[in-house]
């Protein structure tokens, strides 16, 4: 599963735990991210120095690499984190694919132990990113082998499979989109249809050139129906070898593994874009209609002025029934009387009088 | 206002200029009730002609009128699917809010996309001039809004790919 951050927000905060502590803690967390991965942190009082953490996560592809568990290549990948710190244990505990024993003490203080934490918690990253970038690293090889254009479908998400497919001097990567609302769906295709313009023009010569199609590739003939069946189309990633050298690699593999999230990302923040805009517009329309009474309101005061002896200033209904609520409190009847309330609204109001000058009769 | 929209806006408010005269007028049927009588439709002496006006297939405003109140219903264009969505967005969202504007009504109109319920006590609330330029004004501002969301959608679109193709640089 991937994520925009790389490292695991929960294990990270559990290893900082156990790693700023004076004293030996005691520590047996089972964590769970996004359903299918299980990360299980051990810590005992008893031997301080050794921390075990142990990941199960679903792999990529089961077709292509060892069932038992991760790859030769996954495994350096992963000792390559911080091999002082972390070593892996043979065999990994029941129920997991990888059991490290960390070794906190040897982590430096500061600001470079932060870091080290945050790499060992994205340990699920690298093993996922991984798989992929054995893939891609093939991009050029002249394996002539059967099966050679057969789409490797890689599931990191019950729901959200893609297929990579290797042809000559390219890989492509195709993702069928699904959605579960129509609405998301309209977004996510003018996004796509955007990613298209903006791929093939020619400041992004250098990016992979994207394609969304509504129907399945021809890459694609031959695989399950409920693979192919989307109603958000299929975008497609053209990787070459410059793609993936040297440090492209990572970056490529990582934005690949992240698509999903991140169109579904794109499509979230902009259902709240338009929510934000409609209330807004909203306000903006009831203040027409508000101005339609509240202006006819001001006129009839203004009448109402040269009857009696007001103060013309502007007050809203609600305002004026207020004062005379709080007016007429205190002298309120417990008898109901039929009409009286509008014989003490024209005759018990209290009119202003500060402004009034009384001259004295003769 | 665009030049090409004047003339539909024009008519409608022309037509409602002459349509808004409405009165008290208590229920025939039952007594002590008074009740839209555009709503009820049971007599039809009170009822007035509708009167419908068209700008083309997809835009339309169809007024109807009787002696007590006034039931406005309009078609929002919508062009592709995109302004198909934002449109039933829209209005569903302003709906659902129905008593902050007074006149709106909750259901609009079959085959229409929002409606407006003018009743005499609305009319007696707010000054006629004012209510016919909310209409009008609302026929406007959603027309407007409908495009600045279609484009920002779009705009939005091309950065957030323009900033997915740069990771790959």
């Amino acid at each position: 599963m991937a994520c925009f951050e790389r490292a695991s927000p929960a294990l990270k905060e559990i290893l900082l735990k156990l790693y700023r502590t004076e004293k030996p803690m005691e520590i047996d967390h089972h964590l769970y991210e996004f359903g299918s991965v299980e990360y299980h942190v051990q810590s005992s009082a008893s031997d301080p120095h050794d921390t075990y953490l142990s990941i199960a996560t679903p792999l990529l592809s089961q077709g292509v690499l060892p069932s038992h568990g991760l790859s030769h290549y996954t495994i350096e990948m992963i000792k390559g984190i911080c091999s002082d710190v972390l070593e892996i244990v043979e065999p990994a505990r029941e129920g997991y694919q990888l059991t490290l024993r960390l070794d906190l003490a040897k982590i430096p203080q500061g600001k470079d132990g932060a870091k080290v934490i945050a790499q060992i918690s994205s340990v699920q990253a690298v093993i996922l990113s991984s798989q992929l970038k054995e893939m891609l690293q093939n991009v050029n090889s002249q394996d002539t082998s059967q099966g050679m254009y057969k789409p490797i479908k890689l599931v990191y998400h019950p729901r959200e499979p893609f297929f990579v497919i290797r042809q000559p001097q390219k890989i492509t990567a195709v993702f069928p989109m699904r959605f579960r609302e129509n609405s998301d769906v309209i977004i996510a295709t003018a996004f796509f249809q955007e990613l298209m313009d903006v791929g093939s023009s020619e400041a992004w010569a250098k990016a992979p050139p994207c394609t969304w199609s509504p129907i399945p590739p021809p890459e694609l003939r031959g695989e399950l129906f409920e693979d192919l069946s989307t109603n958000g189309g299929f975008v497609s990633f053209d990787i070459f070898s410059h793609h993936v050298e040297g440090k492209q690699l990572d970056k490529t593999v990582w934005s690949l593994l992240n698509f999903y999230a991140y169109v579904k990302y794109h499509v979230k923040c902009t259902r709240g874009f338009i929510q934000r805009r409609m209330k807004n517009r909203l306000e903006s329309l009831v203040e027409v209609l508000q101005n339609a009474s509240m202006e006819e309101e001001e006129h009839i005061q203004k009448v109402e002025g040269c009857r009696c002896v007001r103060k013309l200033v502007s007050l809203s209904r609600s305002k004026v029934l207020n004062r005379r609520c709080h007016f007429t409190k205190k002298i309120r009847s417990p008898i109901k009387i039929h009409g009286f309330s509008r014989f003490r609204q024209q005759w018990l109001t209290m009119p202003k009088f500060s402004l009034i000058k009384y001259t004295k009769l003769d | 206002m665009a030049n090409t929209s004047r003339l539909y806006f024009t008519c409608i408010r022309n037509t409602l200029e002459a349509a808004m005269c409405l009165q008290n007028f208590p229920c025939q049927e039952v007594e002590r009730h008074n009740k839209p009588e555009v709503e009820l439709k049971t007599s039809p002496e009170v009822l007035l002609n509708p009167v419908l006006i068209c700008r083309n297939e997809a835009e339309k405003c169809l007024i109807e009128t009787s002696i007590n109140s006034l039931r406005i219903s309009l078609k929002v264009k919508q062009a592709d699917e995109l302004e198909n969505i934002l449109t039933k967005k829209f209005l569903r969202f302003l709906s659902m809010r129905a008593e902050a504007f007074q006149v709106l009504r909750r259901k609009p109109v079959q085959g229409y996309d929002i409606s407006f319920l003018i009743t005499n006590y609305h009319c007696e609330d707010m000054q006629k001039h004012k209510l016919i330029d909310f209409i009008v004004q609302f026929m406007e501002d959603i027309d407007k809004e409908i495009s600045e969301l279609k484009l920002s959608v779009n705009t939005r679109g091309r950065l957030v790919a323009t900033e997915f193709l740069k990771q790959f640089i």
